[in-house]
């Protein structure tokens, strides 16, 4: 039975600490350029201030670490890549993007409406011998591709192995955790298979107070967000004005409604 | 056969509709996007044999279990060590880069003398020579470790120790000059605690043990109506503590105290407490006008405070006027409050930045960048990396995360005892000296590190309390031998000791103490940012975390 990888992430125990975002760039060999900048750094999962707007006691903060939604229905980014360098896996449900395929075009990008998805500009380099501290699971790309959260697929292919090694088909969930999702020191982040009923995340997916973003789209994505806050559960869908909230945030990096972390 | 004009215009249009269909350019723009991608200057990871080792973190005091991957002898991956009793897999996020922090463009390589290249045998003599001349003042900001009981045996023969203490130990030092209990002794009963009244202390942003608070926070406070732990965040700005408080309390900056004051006075003038205390000078109205706060507001806080018990008031930095509210509230050695986690600890000389009549200060790296001594001494300073330019005549090089041999002592706000031992998981790529090592160098007589740590292990073993939590909990006394016992350690093991029992702590408060009173020490007012992983200041920098820590620290 195939699975259906996603995410349900509980807002209200965010702290905006960002060890998610460092746990995933050290997993997936992202190299830290001195020349990237908030609009050219890749950051596959980036975590963002979201404010309530009002001033003193009043004022309310929350936290919310975006990464690839793994839209399931009308995937935008499968859609328009003119390489199929990007595929909804079938066994899995995760939005592959393979570099190796990829042109550079930016099609994805313009089409992501998460705004997800990052260019690489330069080749990756370390400083001298740091390159030995490199994760050998996971190969490092070459500037001129788009990059992305990939569930820390290297990980599913290790517990794939795993499994095979001992006889079996289906991998322990145990041993298929992103790195995010371990990282996570108020467990905020949870992981699990959206197909399964019995599985907790599954079941907290479709809790009262669980969301995803720009839902109204129809992509389904597979990253569900949970808050107790209505005020945070309304960033979600913002109006057709100030359009989403993740637009917003990367257009204008200083926009009062959502601002970077 | 004559090619002529129109077989040339057939063969072109035929030519051209071909090429359409023809999967040639594509395969060959798609090779050159594979060829694209293999260049020999794109650095790939080394391939090997995935090893998963445990240790403790030596980054900061607080010594988080962490269990490191491995790949050709090299820490390839930092992750927490989810059955660690105090931090239960949780790390900060600088941690989760440390592996890459040995090779900071930062990091130092060589031994410099006021900006030259020497060697370490220059700084062993040159070091040796001061010694022989006058007094040394040996300064630590890492007390209790084996290595500065090593420290503390060089300076008693030859000068004096001094300790550089973290803002979370300066917050208790206001009990160690009331009740006489070493600073180092106490810590915080947070998992009883049921109200945290934080002035100032960054609670949810790295304050204490990452993993300990936060987890206790996620599990018995975030998003809740009504948590099982309130905390109420007393701070100027919207921290990301302040917002994820079940309550801020946004007041003028450096007012604290006198809200601590305020506070104790309500308390005390309308018997909302059972303990006694010296009534603080100030009136509600001038708390109010200091703090801009409503006096009404005051009133209802320390009304409400009181109304969900055991309630704790944790200070940002050494603030008596805090920790005189502690003891207004009967939260000094009591269930949920300021306990006694330990009996054997000293009682350490603080270091003051002024050093008078030294031939010689040396600074173990464990101290901090923006601790600049203000002495004629000649200055040796230890590190690792290399931090902004200070007065120091001798740069030596430490070891990097996970080259050296240490042992970790209780973390500073911890209210249990434990003991860890860190192994050396990397190889330095240069010479690398800690400073205990360079003064046993110097003085041949001194006790190794590495003695003292056998010899805690075996008083620890010959002891027998605590457990041993590594995969599973093992009581210390059925260990079968201290060898074992210091083997498990080594292998990332970490030794719990008993719950602290709530003794009462009796705390001389004779008069409240002056707003001022506790304002830190000089060298503490400019912060300096710490040295960070590459990654870690990358993504900082494109999510604007960094100028949100700076803000709030």
């Amino acid at each position: 039975m195939s699975a259906r990888y996603g995410m349900v992430i509980d807002l209200d125990r965010c702290t905006g600490c960002g060890s998610c975002m460092v746990a995933c760039a050290a997993e997936n060999n992202v190299p830290a350029l001195p020349q990237a900048t908030a609009r050219t750094g890749l950051t596959p999962m980036l975590v963002r201030r979201l404010s309530n707007g009002l001033e003193g006691n009043l004022g309310r903060e929350a936290f919310i670490p975006i990464l690839c939604m793994h839209c399931e229905h009308e995937t935008p980014c499968v859609h328009v890549c003119p390489q199929q360098a990007v595929e909804v896996d079938a066994a899995t449900g995760i939005v592959m993007q393979m570099p190796q395929r990829c042109l550079g075009c930016r099609y994805c990008m313009t089409a992501c409406p998460y705004h997800a998805r990052y260019f690489n500009w330069w080749d990756p380099s370390w400083p001298a011998g740091m390159e030995k501290s490199l994760n050998p699971g996971v190969a490092s790309r070459m500037r001129g591709v788009v990059e992305k959260c990939n569930l820390c697929h290297a990980r599913f292919h290790a517990a794939k192995e795993k499994a095979a090694a001992a006889g079996r088909r289906e991998i322990d969930a145990a041993d298929y955790i992103p790195a995010c999702v371990e990282a996570c020191p108020t467990r905020a982040i949870r992981f699990g298979n959206l197909a399964d009923p019995n599985d907790p995340v599954a079941q907290e997916a479709h809790s009262a107070n669980a969301f995803r973003l720009l839902a109204r789209i129809g992509t389904e994505p597979k990253v569900y967000y949970k808050s107790d806050e209505a005020w945070v559960r309304s960033m979600a869908e913002p109006g057709e004005q100030s359009g989403s909230p993740v637009r917003s945030a990367d257009n204008s990096r200083n926009q009062s409604e959502v601002q970077h972390v | 056969m004559k090619f002529s004009r129109r077989d040339l215009l057939v063969w072109g249009a035929g030519a051209a509709a071909g090429l359409v269909v023809t999967p040639v350019p594509w395969k060959l723009l798609d090779d050159t996007s594979k060829w694209s991608q293999n260049w020999p200057w794109i650095p790939q990871p080394a391939r090997g044999p995935v090893q998963v080792k445990q240790s403790a973190c030596t980054l900061c005091p607080n010594g988080c279990g962490v269990k490191v991957r491995m790949a050709s002898g090299w820490p390839v991956g930092v992750a927490g060590v989810a059955s660690h009793p105090v931090t239960r897999g949780a790390l900060c996020p600088l941690a989760f880069g440390a592996h890459q922090l040995n090779w900071h463009p930062d990091r130092l390589r060589t031994v410099r003398h006021h900006g030259s290249p020497a060697s370490w045998d220059d700084a062993r003599a040159a070091f040796a020579k001061a010694c022989g001349e006058g007094r040394v003042v040996v300064i630590d900001g890492y007390p209790g470790r084996a290595a500065s009981a090593v420290l503390e045996a060089f300076a008693e023969r030859r000068g004096e120790y001094r300790v550089v203490r973290g803002a979370e130990t300066r917050a208790l030092t206001p009990y160690e000059k009331w009740s006489g209990v070493p600073a180092e002794s106490f810590g915080y009963d947070l998992e009883n605690a049921s109200t945290i009244l934080s002035f100032g202390a960054p609670v949810l942003d790295g304050w204490g043990a990452p993993g300990r608070f936060t987890r206790l926070w996620a599990e018995r406070a975030a998003g809740q109506v009504d948590p099982l732990m309130r905390i109420i965040q007393i701070e100027s700005l919207l921290s990301r503590s302040a917002g994820r408080a079940y309550q801020w309390i946004s007041i003028r900056s450096g007012s604290e105290g006198i809200l601590a004051a305020g506070i104790a006075r309500v308390l005390l003038q309308e018997k909302l407490v059972k303990t006694g205390g010296p009534i603080p000078e100030v009136t509600l109205d001038e708390a109010a006008l200091l703090t801009g706060l409503d006096a009404t507001a005051i009133r209802e806080l320390a009304r409400t405070i009181v109304v969900r018990g055991p309630v704790i008031a944790i200070a940002n930095d050494n603030n008596p006027s805090v920790a005189a509210l502690n003891v207004v509230l009967g939260a000094v050695g009591t269930r949920g409050g300021v306990v006694r986690r330990s009996k054997t600890t000293k009682v350490y000389a603080s270091a003051d930045a002024a050093i008078a009549s030294a031939r010689a200060v040396i600074l173990d790296s464990s101290v901090p960048w923006n601790f600049v001594p203000q002495t004629d001494a000649e200055v040796f300073r230890f590190a690792a990396w290399n931090g902004s330019p200070t007065k120091t005549d001798w740069f030596l090089p430490a070891p990097g995360f996970l080259e050296e041999r240490t042992d970790v002592p209780t973390a500073p706000t911890s209210g249990v005892e434990t003991y860890a031992l860190a192994a050396s998981l990397a190889k330095a790529a240069h010479k690398t000296q800690s400073c205990a090592e360079f003064l046993v160098s110097v003085d041949p007589s001194l006790s190794s590190a590495e003695k003292i740590i056998h010899t805690r292990c075996a008083e620890l073993f010959h002891a027998k309390r605590g457990n041993l939590h590594s995969r599973e909990e093992t009581a210390v006394a059925k260990i079968a031998s201290a060898q074992k016992l210091e083997e498990q350690l080594w292998s990332g093991a970490v030794w719990l000791g008993e719950p602290a029992s709530g003794e009462s702590i009796r705390c001389a408060l004779k008069q409240w103490p002056a707003a001022d009173a506790g304002s830190p020490s000089d060298w503490t007012a400019s912060w300096a940012a710490p040295v960070m992983p590459p990654l870690a200041s990358k993504l900082y920098q494109e999510s604007g975390l960094r100028e949100s820590q700076r803000r709030n620290a």
